[in-house]
């Protein structure tokens, strides 16, 4: 296992507001969904360049939408996580909960 | 009949900076996710927050995209800077040649003293300009989709060794004058940049995308 099978801190909140949001996963609703979320500001840009990654890396897949009015004709790009990528995020996951696993943070850092 | 939402054109320089940053695949989710939200925030909260919104959007996105856009391919945007840098220094050392090769064919001094004072000073400056200018373009051509990346990094480094040239200089001399060259150094970083940003343009409008409202 590479470190390659691990999701970074922002690819790891992607990919969690991708499964949130299942079918209507594109570049506004992400990132609304990570700044309801987390409340930081997120730029589309940072999102793009992760979900890119993400892409390129094989943990999500991404098709075109139809033109829509209100983009004034441009179309959206609706993203999914792929089976891939769900097994990157459960392995991330249980990487950090094994690494906080009997951790008293509040108590012992603050 | 539906109604059609109430679309409010978002800064436009703004809009033209993301569209430069960005692959022709990429502008166009990017301009419409970017105009969804403002359109929706321009409505809900007004012009002028939406405008700021926009604003902080863009600089962060261009960040984003600048970054992305050299880690996808490092050693090639790396080397057209070096070879950008070398080609200015090769291409710097004719300007001067060449504006007094027309001074002299056209017997400048002779006939037209304010003639030759313009090309022996600012015209200099103007050919400098037009190098940068050149090589710009040159740079951009080499590394498609990394135009904006590769001429701005250059364009900074020229403009470093400029500020670096001139502290050096006004200590070693004293003299406050040196400061004001930095106008036409600044000036030829910028124009590097707008070279870059003409390639950029000419292959942007090159792609067909679907038309926009």
């Amino acid at each position: 296992m590479t470190g390659r099978d691990y999701l970074g801190e922002f690819e790891h909140i992607i990919v969690l507001a991708l499964l949130r949001l299942e079918d209507r996963a594109y570049g506004v609703t992400v990132r609304q969904e990570i700044e309801f979320r987390t409340h930081r500001e997120v730029s589309i840009g940072a999102v793009y360049a992760t979900l890119n990654r993400l892409e390129t890396k094989g943990f999500v897949k991404s098709h075109c939408g139809d033109p829509t009015p209100e983009r004034g004709g441009r179309s959206k790009r609706f993203f999914r996580v792929t089976a891939k990528g769900v097994s990157a995020v459960n392995r991330t996951q249980r990487a950090l909960h094994s690494m906080t696993e009997g951790l008293d943070l509040v108590r012992s850092y603050s | 009949m539906t109604s059609q939402p109430q679309i409010v054109q978002p800064p436009r320089i703004a809009v033209r900076l993301v569209n430069l940053f960005s692959s022709d695949e990429e502008a166009e989710t990017i301009e419409g996710d970017l105009l969804e939200e403002y359109t929706h925030l321009a409505s809900k909260r007004g012009a002028s927050f939406a405008r700021r919104w926009y604003w902080r959007q863009t600089a962060k996105t261009i960040a984003h995209l600048a970054g992305t856009a050299y880690r996808t391919a490092p050693w090639s945007t790396t080397a057209a800077i070096a070879g950008g840098f070398l080609l200015r220094r090769l291409a710097a050392r004719f300007v001067e040649p060449a504006i007094f090769a027309v001074i002299d064919r056209y017997q400048i001094f002779e006939h037209h003293f304010s003639t030759y004072r313009f090309l022996a000073s600012t015209g200099i400056d103007i050919g400098h300009i037009l190098v940068f200018l050149f090589v710009g373009c040159i740079v951009a051509l080499g590394v498609k989709g990394r135009e904006m990346v590769a001429t701005m990094t250059l364009g900074l480094i020229f403009g470093a060794m400029a500020v670096i040239a001139v502290l050096v200089m006004v200590s070693r001399t004293g003299d406050d004058a040196f400061a004001w060259r930095l106008t036409w150094y600044f000036a030829d970083s910028f124009a590097m940049v707008i070279g870059g940003a003409i390639v950029r343009a000419r292959r942007s409008a090159a792609t067909t995308r679907p038309s926009i409202a």
